[in-house]
């Protein structure tokens, strides 16, 4: 086990430093197959290791830091949520890496992007893995430092590179929030392992549980792009569409989810820490199901979707269901992969038009793509018997059995941003691959709108995966749960036992709900209509639909609140202190000595009065000093 | 007796210094010093030093106030119309100075009070001569090429070209 | 001594003190800042008759005497400077002539 576990470490790590000391020595080919083959090679090592697991484990490698007390190894512990974690990290990334082999056939710089993401799945699989908390902070500010280089992949444009200081500067101040929990807990508990830490829950008053809960909370919210610090992932999408689909769909946002999830024991004595969870989970969900209704570019529909969908997952969280947080955290990563990379395939085909209102026609040309989003949008909206339908489900269940006015408050709020993803999602299905072969998009021989083969055949296990992940954890009324059978030693893994008709009651909701989205975005996007749309599209936005396309305006308060001050305030001090008080002061000294200087100096005026005025000045001074003396 | 005379001296002298000084005609503040010239002559006198005190009045109220004269009303001085007196600005500096330098020097008179030595005597001619050019020939012999110079210099800034 | 040597050097002091005023005061007239100096020698001079009176000395009024055969030197050329600077300025006053100036 520790064989494999180490492998699956070093793999990536290795192919990562290779690629970027020597990358550039090597053909290609050599290049990207290492990149892609140490991800493969770490999903076999975790194929193995699930295979070989019986029981959560703790594996020591190396002394990392030691000081007195303070040890923190580098240890990693296997146990269901991060075996679960693992394996789907290792396959999604594999699949993307092979991927992108395709996608950035014409990019030169392929070195610098593939030892990137063999860095960022390292730092990933070290955050999954790690035992201790200081491991889990290295890794989650590696995934940072990868997301924030690859966000700013291109970075000679400046907007990309502001799209990428913008998320690293958001998401460190939950990585602040993140840092003060970790010492705060080494001060109390004087561990730091994230084992000892989970059996300290009920040695210190609930307040002290709630505060660290509010801390992880906010560390989370800026990992997962949750409200009020989610104001970076929209712009994230200025990446390369790969790096979309690994980063900001299925690997670092669920950093967050993850561990809230891992320190579950640890704070869920706190009801206030849990409700404020599920609170932000779901006013999240809800804010970003408007926003993407609104959307114009492709892939900014898809990141609200991400947002939205993470809102879920931590609403499951704070309801205490760890493991209907995780089966809708496994199912999203292969749904939400699997539609990012569609859309890669698109926007290849289209030359790099992202804008929706333009497209159409695809539905002919590129089949495949269009059976897999259809197949990835259907499990976004959650339609019967896919698997996005039994985990979003079992979430919404979790948050109705809870009970009390704020759950119950937040199931009807799910309930509503279930019906408006699933418009959503229908509403950029028909946009994008309806209507007819206009021709819009001059496809000629020059320019083909076609996609290489590659691309669209990784697709295919990603479709599979989403549309059959109900299986995962099949409901009560089928039969036992594998997922929710492994999870039963976790705290929080348990699944509340119903009765069956419950809960086939509330499936039947969930799914009227999504039918109704459909109805509803055939109405008003399907067929003949969707001309309309189009044509009515053509003018600037206004209102409501203005409201929900600027994300509800929240980059225009924090601006307001928070950009234009600190930039206020940083030129004052730049042009008042620093250049008026520290630069000029020395000048200011210097005009000083020569002013007081020719002061002095015109005291030899050449006039006799002056200076027998001073003479005999200075003789009455020295004998009345004289006179004092004696 | 011999006392009051020199108060009396003394106070002449002060008055009509103090009056020299704040004069602003010229010639009426030299006739002032002239006089207050022939109460120091009577101080010295008082003190024991005839011959002092006949050089002040021969030499100093005699030769060179006279000079003082002299280019006073070779260069038209005398006309107070012309000349400005100093105004009390003027006068401020002095007065500080003035000031601070008398408090100084009566600190250091006043506290230094030296013994009082045998009787006064009183010196006359031949014994003033006799250490003048025995003991201080050399002076007299500098002061004697000095005054030379004095008059090849004022020969020299006082020709017409 | 027929008056306590402290009085005679306080009298002295206070002549030269009015000297110096006189000095120190007339900037405006050449002639009256040379009389002031006169003043202060005069001073000087009585203070030496003075000590001299005092210890029983005749140096002191020797020096006394040699002080004015200076100052008679010493006034010739400084009115022959003032005829000087008269003849080419037209002006006595001390303050015009800053040519040495800095």
């Amino acid at each position: 086990m520790k064989l494999y576990l180490s492998l699956i470490i070093l793999l990536p790590l290795l192919g990562g430093v290779i690629n970027a000391l020597v990358g550039r020595l090597f053909p290609r080919r050599v290049s990207e197959c290492l990149a892609c083959g140490v991800i493969w090679g770490a999903f076999i090592a975790s194929l193995f290791a699930y295979h070989d697991y019986n029981g959560a484990i703790r594996v020591d490698l190396i002394n990392w830091l030691a000081a007195f007390d303070f040890q923190a190894p580098v240890s990693l512990y296997l146990d269901p949520l991060s075996l679960v974690m693992i394996v789907m990290i290792t396959f999604v990334c594999a699949v993307i890496h092979t991927y992108s082999v395709a996608y950035m056939t014409e990019e030169e710089d392929y070195v610098r992007y593939f030892a990137l993401l063999n860095l960022f799945v390292f730092a990933m699989l070290v955050l999954v893995l790690a035992e201790n908390l200081p491991l889990l902070y290295l890794g989650w500010e590696g995934v940072g430092f990868c997301s924030y280089a690859l966000i700013g992949f291109w970075y000679r444009e400046e907007k990309n590179a502001t799209a990428g200081r913008k998320a690293f500067i958001v998401t460190r101040v939950g990585d602040t929030a993140f840092g003060i929990a970790i010492v705060w807990m080494y001060q109390l508990f004087n561990s730091v392992s994230i084992t000892t830490l989970n059996q300290m829950g009920s040695t210190v008053s609930v307040g002290t549980i709630t505060c660290i809960g509010i801390l992880l909370l906010i560390g989370a919210m800026g990992k997962s792009a949750q409200m009020p610090l989610m104001v970076w992932l929209p712009d994230a999408m200025a990446g390369p569409t790969p790096v979309s689909a690994l980063i900001h769909a299925a690997t670092m946002v669920t950093a967050g989810v993850y561990l809230l999830a891992r320190m579950f024991p640890l704070i869920s004595p706190s009801s206030t820490a849990l409700a404020a969870i599920a609170l932000t989970g779901g006013a999240t969900a809800f804010y970003a199901a408007t926003c993407a209704l609104a959307q114009r570019d492709l892939k900014r529909t898809l990141a609200y979707s991400t947002i939205s969908q993470i809102g879920f997952m931590m609403l499951g969280v704070g309801a205490g269901a760890i493991t209907a947080a995780t089966f809708h955290l496994l199912v999203h990563a292969f749904f939400k992969a699997l539609l990012f990379l569609a859309a890669g395939c698109v926007i290849a085909a289209t030359h790099h038009e992202q804008d929706i209102f333009k497209m159409g026609g695809l539905k002919k040309r590129l089949p495949i793509t269009f059976w897999s989003f259809l197949a990835g949008g259907a499990c976004l909206a959650g339609l019967p018997l896919t698997g996005g339908f039994f985990s979003k489900d079992s979430i919404l269940m979790a948050v109705w059995l809870k009970g009390g006015t704020l759950y119950c408050g937040l199931y009807l709020l799910g309930v509503l941003t279930a019906l408006l993803t699933s418009i959503y999602t229908f509403r950029m299905i028909y946009l994008v691959f309806g209507g007819d072969d206009t021709d819009k998009l001059h496809c000629s021989s020059a320019h083909s709108c076609k996609v290489s083969s590659v691309m669209e055949l990784a697709l295919i296990p990603l479709a599979l995966l989403g549309l059959f992940g109900g299986l995962i954890n099949i409901p009560s009324y089928l039969g036992v749960g594998w997922l929710g059978a492994l999870f039963a030693p976790l705290t929080g893994g348990t699944e509340l036992e119903t009765s069956h008709s419950l809960e086939l009651g509330m499936q039947t909701i969930a799914g009227v709900i999504a039918l109704a989205g459909l109805a509803i975005a055939h109405y008003r996007y399907g067929g003949n209509r969707r001309q309309e749309r189009l044509t009515a599209a053509a003018g600037p936005e206004t209102g409501v639909v203005s409201f929900f396309l600027y994300g509800w305006r929240f980059d225009d308060l924090y601006r307001l609140l928070f950009i234009r001050p600190y930039e206020a305030l940083s030129s004052f001090l730049w042009q008042q202190i620093d250049e008026g008080v520290i630069d000029d002061s020395l000048d200011r000294v210097a005009a000083f000595f020569g002013r007081s200087g020719e002061l002095l100096g015109s005291w030899t005026n050449g006039r006799v009065s002056i200076y027998i005025i001073s003479f005999a000045a200075g003789a009455a001074m020295l004998l009345a000093y004289l006179a004092w003396l004696s | 007796m011999e006392q009051i005379f020199f108060y009396i001296f003394a106070a002449v002298v002060l008055i009509a210094t103090l009056l020299a000084i704040t004069e602003r005609h010229a010639v009426h503040a030299i006739i002032f010093l002239a006089t207050s010239f022939f109460g120091l002559a009577g101080i010295f006198y008082l003190l024991g030093a005839p011959l002092v005190a006949v050089f002040e009045v021969i030499i100093y109220a005699g030769a060179i106030m006279v000079l003082f004269l002299f280019v006073i009303m070779m260069l038209d001085m005398g006309d107070p119309d012309k000349v400005r007196a100093p105004s009390l600005c003027e006068w401020l500096p002095a007065l500080i100075i003035g000031i601070v330098l008398l408090g100084a020097v009566a600190a250091l008179v006043v506290t230094h009070i030296p013994e009082t030595l045998s009787q006064w005597s009183y010196t006359d001619a031949r014994h003033f001569s006799r250490v003048m050019f025995q003991r201080y020939g050399i002076a007299v012999e500098v002061v004697s090429m000095q005054l030379l110079f004095a008059l090849v210099g004022a020969l020299y800034l006082g020709r017409r070209k | 001594m027929i008056v306590p040597l402290t009085h005679v050097l306080l009298l002295a002091g206070i002549i030269f003190i009015m000297g110096l005023a006189c000095v120190v005061a007339w900037r405006s007239n050449l002639i009256m800042m040379l009389i002031g100096i006169e003043i202060m020698l005069n001073a000087a001079m009585l203070a030496f008759v003075g000590g001299g009176a005092h210890w029983g000395l005749v140096d002191g009024q020797i020096f006394s005497l040699i002080i004015m055969a200076l100052t008679s030197a010493e006034v010739s050329l400084a009115l022959s400077m003032v005829v000087y600077l008269h003849r080419r300025r037209k002006t006595v006053n001390a303050n015009d002539f800053s040519e040495l100036k800095g």
